[in-house]
């Protein structure tokens, strides 16, 4: 078509009359298909781009011309430039790790059952908008573990390992002979000497909150020299005495307990109560003791990690989005991961090659091309994260969890209404974006 | 270096599938074994499961005096060269060839060496630092030949290697592969459907149909001594002429075989050698003519008359060097299931007419004759190297069985029992 244009332009060109009519009719036919995308393209991209960098001049009520001070402020206000460094991260971190982590589920994903399903589990996210995924994954991230499942599971997990901290989170005294708070432990009020017993009696303990291992309490026999006891669940279902070992109750194992010097608070022995909630302390000597089980036996519940606080909010908004991201990386390497040829694999493996071997020296470069592509895909859109971060982060956090593109929104529309401040910050944000355009744009060239 | 052993090596796919069925066979340290057969025979899916690319439902495979079939395939130090070439195509042709080396940690010196010497040795000195995608089909084939020799491995295995290059070059590196293997002395399995390859490169030649060994031997003994109806039809090309036919005894003591209307004096030589024909006498069996004996007559007018045959030109296909005659001429087809393969393998149906009466030949005349189209023409067979199959078995009649073994099994080779020929009448309603 240019080609065309030009040869008709030329001076002196002796072109018949008709020709030249035909170019012309030409030239008409393409501006009439080009005008109405052009027509679009000017009010909807061009138009308002000029008038947000025109606008970035000028102060918050558009009356003053400031030069470049929106651009200054960008770089000296500081939840501004915690947006920049939040960027920076988010760069640095999340299209490696979406790319990685697509990898490796399109390669695990490649040859085994069910495999429709799993990938459509994997891609499910995608069909979810970012800002409903992102209020998911607020509710998944509350610090309550009866609210947040994060939090519930991680409390879950502690608890079947036998973490610390958690053990018997509620117990309290069955008899008033004891003394102390799940702070301080529980100590027997009473002195005891050589030879004596010490009955620790606790309820407020769920069944389950005791170990498996634990069997019927017993206190060990009284012996000369030493001082023996019981810790023990001090309930029995249908009544019973409280400070009593009884049948059907059952032993504490596990159990910190700890001798002191009457009036004292240094520990001189410690032990371990056994599966029946029995212990014993050897060689005491003379005097009076106090014997409580100590405070390391008990502890608070679990409180939860504070997903959402100023320290981790950034991760939790990080985690939300690769969830979303991973499965359309996957989808995407697991097409390129196809078109790979099987006999250059197993060319590899006649080779010599282990399966790790193939994978790290002609799977994975042989994929190089479109882990580039996922790679600058997701560049881009990290560069322009926004709806994900303003659904997860509460608003307490959005200063710390802040990002270019939610700085401009909140400092456009978010209460500061500084629309000066906010072009310039959009400009920023075009100017960032463009050189992974540019890349991108020159890669479809190379290819074509 | 090593033999290859295969011990009754079957392969079974989900759903009862045999792709191979108690494949055996004895492989020499540093003899080119070819496998060949129509597609589908099982032959690439017995070569992968020497590569150790395919599990092994039964048997025993043996590289050395290993039992290798549970070692993964780069620890049975076998190299491989694919249909595909299957080349890195991330990798320059340097580091294609020294892949192997790398992974195997060899000295840097000591990879430079062998690679340069491999490139030399296939002319690919020039092309060390391309990529894969800036070489012509003829140099990746030789760079997927590089990368198989500069290992050298126990055994070189081959997929068809020379199917995706143009006729001229496949016959070029047709020779240049089986030179270096002589060089080498590098046991080498060779998978091809195209029996020239087979012919012209094996040592021993084993044929297969439908996942069964059909015979392994020599070239010239798989072409002069079918052992069945299958290897008959299979080697040679054109393919043998098969007729249904009759022996008589003449009156003179020699054999004439009757062929609908038209009737061949056996060559006496011929029938000395085959002492096994004596039980046929009277009965059907299937007579094969190569086009090779068959020459027009007006060539060779000594040619005693009772060796000659006369059928109608029906296509005439002049190659220069000589003319390809198909004729029609008043015989039984030989028809059988193993027939009716060949001929899909080659994806033709019989050319001619379906009448029973009327057979079609091929014949290769001299190009000195003159026949032409539409005429009759009379054609001498030279009667000293025809074939016999038994009709209900398909087995090549040879010498006459030892009297306390019946059916007749030539010696080295072995053959499917259960190849029974249809009734030409029933094959061709």
């Amino acid at each position: 078509m240019t080609q065309v244009a030009r040869n008709d332009g030329a001076p002196g060109g002796a072109q018949p009359d008709g020709l030249r009519a035909e170019a012309r009719r030409r030239r008409l036919t393409t501006a009439a298909f080009l005008a109405p995308a052009a027509f679009f393209l000017i009010i909807w991209l061009v138009y308002p781009t000029v008038a947000t960098v025109w606008r970035s001049l000028f102060d918050r009520s558009g009356d003053e011309f400031v030069w470049l001070s929106n651009y200054k402020a960008i770089f000296t206000t500081d939840t501004l430039v915690k947006a920049l460094q939040n960027n920076v991260l988010w760069v640095a971190v999340v299209p490696a790790l979406v790319t990685a982590i697509g990898l490796v589920l399109a390669v695990l994903t490649e040859r085994i059952r069910w495999q429709v399903a799993f990938r459509l589990a994997l891609f499910m996210p995608m069909a979810i908008s970012l800002f409903a995924a992102g209020v998911i994954w607020r509710i998944m991230d509350e610090k309550d573990p009866s609210q947040g499942t994060l939090n519930a599971s991680i409390g879950a997990v502690r608890d079947a390992l036998g973490g610390s901290g958690s053990v018997l989170p509620n117990a309290v005294p069955s008899t008033e002979g004891l003394t102390g708070s799940l702070q301080t432990g529980f100590y027997v009020k009473a002195p005891v000497q050589a030879g004596g017993q010490a009955l620790i009696g606790l309820t407020g303990i769920a069944p389950t909150a005791l170990p498996a291992s634990a069997k019927q309490a017993a206190a060990p026999a009284a012996a000369p020299g030493t001082i023996t006891g019981v810790v023990w669940r001090d309930f029995k279902p249908g009544g019973g005495t409280p400070g009593q070992v009884e049948p059907e109750e059952l032993g504490v194992p596990g159990a910190t307990v700890e001798l002191r010097k009457s009036g004292s608070t240094a520990a001189i022995q410690t032990a371990k109560t056994d599966d029946a909630g029995a212990f014993t302390f050897k060689d005491v000597g003379s005097g009076d003791f106090t014997v409580g089980a100590s405070k390391d036996s008990f502890g608070p519940p679990y409180a939860g990690v504070s997903w959402l606080g100023s320290k981790l909010i950034n991760p939790a908004v990080m985690i939300a989005y690769i969830w979303v991201w991973a499965g359309f990386a996957m989808v995407i390497i697991a097409a390129g991961l196809a078109a790979i040829s099987r006999e250059v694999l197993e060319a590899a493996r006649t080779d010599g090659a282990t399966e790790w071997q193939v994978f790290r020296r002609v799977t994975a470069p042989m994929l190089a091309p479109v882990l580039s592509v996922v790679f600058i895909t997701m560049l881009i859109n990290v560069l322009k994260v926004f709806d994900i971060v303003l659904s997860v982060a509460p608003a307490s956090s959005q200063d710390d969890a802040n990002v270019i593109a939610l700085a401009m929104w909140r400092t456009s529309f978010g209460g500061v209404n500084d629309f000066g401040l906010g072009s310039a910050i959009a400009v920023l944000l075009l100017v960032l974006v463009l050189p992974a355009l540019a890349l991108n744009v020159r890669r479809f060239k190379r290819e074509q | 270096m090593a033999g290859v052993t295969l011990d009754r090596i079957t392969k079974v796919y989900s759903g009862d599938q045999r792709a191979v069925s108690d494949l055996s066979l004895d492989i020499a340290d540093g003899e080119f074994l070819v496998l060949v057969g129509p597609s589908g025979c099982g032959k690439t899916t017995a070569l992968r499961m020497i590569a150790g690319l395919e599990d092994i439902t039964g048997g025993e495979l043996k590289i050395g005096d290993r039992v290798v079939n549970h070692v993964p395939s780069r620890d049975r130090d076998i190299a491989m060269v694919f249909q595909s070439y299957a080349l890195y195509p991330h990798l320059s042709v340097y580091d294609n060839i020294a892949f192997g080396l790398k992974l195997r940690k060899a000295p840097k010196d000591e990879i430079d060496r062998r690679v340069r010497t491999a490139a030399k040795s296939l002319d690919l000195i020039d092309f060390l630092e391309r990529k894969p995608r800036a070489l012509s089909g003829g140099q990746r084939q030789r760079v997927a030949m590089g990368r198989a020799i500069v290992r050298q491995p126990a055994a070189f295995l081959m997929d068809e290697p020379l199917s995706n290059l143009d006729a001229k070059l496949r016959v070029q590196t047709r020779a240049e592969i089986a030179r270096l293997q002589r060089e080498l002395a590098t046991t080498t399995i060779y998978v091809t459907h195209d029996q020239v390859e087979a012919l012209t490169m094996g040592d021993r030649v084993a044929v297969m149909k439908k996942g069964e060994l059909q015979q392994v031997a020599p070239p010239q003994e798989l072409y002069d001594r079918p052992v069945n109806l299958f290897v008959g039809g299979f080697i040679g090309s054109p393919s043998m002429n098969m007729f249904e036919a009759t022996l008589r005894k003449e009156a003179d003591g020699s054999l004439r075989a009757d062929l609908g209307g038209q009737s061949l004096t056996l060559d006496p030589e011929l029938v000395a050698a085959r002492t096994g024909l004596g039980a046929y006498i009277g009965k059907p069996l299937i007579l094969g003519i190569r086009p090779e004996e068959i020459e027009d007559a007006a060539i060779d007018p000594a040619a005693p008359a009772d060796r000659r045959l006369r059928g109608v030109l029906k296509l005439r296909e002049a190659l220069g060097s000589e003319i390809m005659a198909h004729l029609e001429i008043e015989a039984t087809p030989g028809r059988t299931d193993d027939s009716a393969e060949l001929e899909a393998d080659l994806g033709l149906s019989a050319l001619g007419s379906d009448d029973t009466r009327v057979a079609t030949l091929v014949a290769r005349f001299s190009p000195r004759s003159k026949v032409e189209l539409g005429q009759t023409v009379e054609m001498r067979v030279d009667t000293r190297n025809l074939h016999f199959f038994d009709p209900t078995n398909g087995l090549g009649i040879y010498e006459r069985p030892p009297a306390d073994h019946p059916p007749a099994q030539p010696a080295a080779t072995q053959a499917a029992g259960d190849d029974s020929v249809s009734q030409p009448e029933g094959a061709n309603s």
